[in-house]
């Protein structure tokens, strides 16, 4: 088990570049997702971490070995793909067994390698079941099993869920995180679902157009996203045009319309009077009567279930909120005048 | 593989089985009425003059007589079996398809492989056309382009004299040699097209998994490309022994009737005695012949693959 560094790590195929110098560094025992929307080049960073892809400049560290040069059978990962890729022509067994039997093992050891894994993964009794007799999440447990009897430094699982249904997928998702966990294996996840890589991961690295925009814990990743991109892309944000008035220690205050907001600093230096984003999550737009806060117009209520939706017009702008649907709280219709406020902790202002 | 899937429930997502190729061959009856064209043509032209060919086989040889008599006789088939000069040429046929199976294979596969794998349209492109330009010309052509080659006084030859390399021409022609290189030189296509279908359809990430669990790049080729391909490499060499052991034309050209197999003696039994019925019989002993040897590789290589091809 060991840590992965990623130093200036570029990969460019003439004049498109799929990764535009990353450096990052990945904790020993960590689960660390790459998150991004496609084409972001979050595979073919996984793919470089692998050995599938030489880089076209940079390094990259296992542990403190450097490997940027070393095929992917010298690398002594492991890797679970989006398909499984379990080997049609050979049984569960088999597959598993694949790994061992390059590192000629004795046969005593493979077979209780194997039978370990298969408890492991809760495939007692699927030895001779072969791939197009396994449905996708059983493909996906032999594909971890076959993974991890190989006991590899790194594991790298390449958008490993996208393929099953959405019940299997949330059972997998625990699944696998408890399994990486009880392991301590250093995992690098890559996905383009927010959902996946808030729950599973312990960092996430949001990325974009070949770019790592922000590293950081999901909740800092919610929280306290950096970017426009990272605001949009995971949850929903209201993003409002201010202007910057002045700041005052760890808080800004803004321009919205008429009224004068405050709002989390940013980290960066920000002159007055120049335009910047107010970002907000809709759980975090308080209604509440006339009066209190800025004043809005209510255009159309959602009813969700468990929430309500709310589109309110504040200022010439439209901010959507969200409210838990309970007893005590009341209901607004479209047309009514209600206030809105927030927390200025729980916004943020973002540079444009 | 799965080629005949059932419901797509452990499918789905996979990406990997080839879905739905079969499923529709049973929508309804209506369907059957889609393969009565060709089924008609394939009867009257394939089925009766084959069958009636062969029926001749059982007639007394005779010079110019072509109708079928009722009085049955093997005497066709003790005479192929009894004279050197034909159960030989039965033995010919097998080895000379024999081989040029096996070369077709070996020159093919790394070039289906290649084919297969590139990603550059481009460049598959350029390879396909290359494949499939061979094909563009008649067969006779392309065997007298090879005559201009591998003669007595063709271009190797000539060379080869020229510089002193050799003090006689060498047989490249009108011998097993000559006959060997036209014949692989005509059906190697057929062979590169059947490997190209199936090395598609292995998903690259398998190749992948095995190099990322400690395989090598030869040990992956070995352990998971070339069995996963056997089927390709079954029907391959299949469609290259049935092509090679029928082949009249390439022997007839290329080896100068001096290799005489099968479908030569056919010939001339058929066109030079007038004997249709020995033609015959040596056409039925050449179709079983094959079937035979076809019978037998397949399932050696069912052995070879586990039954999984």
């Amino acid at each position: 088990m060991s840590d992965i560094h990623l130093k200036n790590l570029v990969k460019s195929y003439g004049e498109n570049i799929a990764v535009a110098g990353i450096d990052l560094h990945i904790r020993q025992g960590e689960f660390f997702s790459l998150l991004g929307p496609s084409g972001c080049g979050k595979s073919t960073t996984l793919r470089m971490i692998a050995g599938f892809i030489r880089p076209t400049v940079g390094q990259i560290l296992i542990g403190s070995d450097d490997v940027t040069r070393l095929p992917p059978e010298k690398r002594d990962i492991g890797i679970v793909f989006q398909n499984y890729a379990i080997f049609p022509h050979m049984n569960v067994a088999d597959n598993i067994a694949f790994g061992l039997k390059l590192r000629k093992k004795s046969h005593e050891d493979i077979d209780r390698a194997v039978a370990f894994a298969l408890r492991q993964v809760g495939l007692v009794g699927y030895e001779n079941r072969y791939q197009r007799q396994l449905s996708g999440g059983e493909q996906q447990r032999v594909a971890l099993a076959r993974v991890l009897v190989t006991e590899p430094r790194i594991l790298l699982l390449d958008e490993p869920l996208s393929a099953l249904d959405k019940a299997l997928r949330e059972e997998m998702k625990y699944w696998i995180k408890d399994l990486q966990k009880s392991l301590g294996i250093t995992t690098v996840y890559v996905t383009h679902d927010q959902d996946e890589a808030l729950t599973m991961s312990d960092r996430v690295g949001v990325m974009q157009k070949a770019r790592v925009e922000q590293v950081g814990t999901p909740q800092e990743i919610y929280e306290r996203p950096k970017t426009l991109f990272v605001t949009t892309f995971i949850g929903q944000s209201n993003v409002i045009d201010v202007t910057v008035r002045g700041r005052q220690g760890e808080r800004l205050s803004v321009d919205f319309g008429d009224s004068t907001v405050l709002t989390r600093a940013p980290v960066a230096e920000v002159s007055v009077g120049s335009a910047a984003k107010l970002v907000i999550r809709p759980e975090n737009v308080i209604i509440g009567a006339a009066g209190a806060g800025l004043s809005a117009t209510v255009v159309s209520e959602t009813y969700q279930g468990a929430l309500v939706r709310y589109r309110l017009s504040v200022a010439g702008q439209e901010i959507v909120a969200e409210r838990q649907n309970q007893a005590h709280l009341a209901r607004f219709s479209p047309g009514e005048v209600v206030g809105v406020s927030w927390d200025p902790d729980r916004s943020e202002a973002l540079v444009a | 593989m799965a080629a005949t899937t059932t419901t797509g429930t452990a499918d789905e997502g996979t990406g990997m089985r080839r879905i739905g190729l079969f499923r529709t061959v049973s929508a309804g009856p209506a369907f059957w009425w889609l393969v009565l064209p060709a089924f008609l043509f394939f009867l009257v032209f394939f089925v009766v003059p084959t069958v009636s060919l062969f029926a001749l086989a059982f007639n007394k040889s005779a010079a110019g007589v072509i109708s079928l008599s009722s009085a049955v006789t093997f005497d066709n088939f003790l005479r192929i079996f009894t004279r050197s000069i034909y159960y030989e040429s039965i033995l010919r046929s097998i080895g000379i398809a024999g081989a040029v199976s096996f070369i077709c294979l070996v020159f093919g596969y790394p070039l289906a492989y290649v084919i297969a794998k590139t990603t550059n349209p481009g460049r598959n492109t350029l390879l396909m056309i290359l494949v499939l330009s061979s094909m563009q010309l008649d067969m006779v052509i392309r065997l007298y382009g090879l005559m201009v080659l591998l003669g007595d006084n063709g271009l190797i030859n000539a060379m080869l004299l020229r510089f002193g390399i050799i003090s006689a021409a060498l047989p490249l022609m009108y011998n097993v040699f000559g006959v060997i290189v036209g014949l692989v030189q005509i059906t190697l296509p057929f062979m590169i097209l059947s490997l190209i279908g199936v090395i598609k359809s292995i998903h690259p990430s398998l190749e992948e998994a095995a190099r990322s669990l400690g395989a090598s790049r030869a040990k992956a080729f070995f352990s998971v490309v070339l069995p996963l391909s056997m089927p390709g490499v079954l029907a391959g060499t299949l469609l290259v022994f049935a092509l090679a052991i029928s082949s009249y034309v390439v022997p007839a050209l290329m080896g100068g009737w001096k290799v005489m197999v099968m479908p030569i003696h056919i010939y001339q039994q058929v066109a030079e005695t007038g004997r249709w019925q020995f033609g015959a019989a040596i056409a039925v002993v050449l179709f079983l012949t094959s079937l035979m040897a076809i019978a037998v590789y397949h399932r050696a290589a069912m052995r070879t693959t586990g039954g999984r091809s």
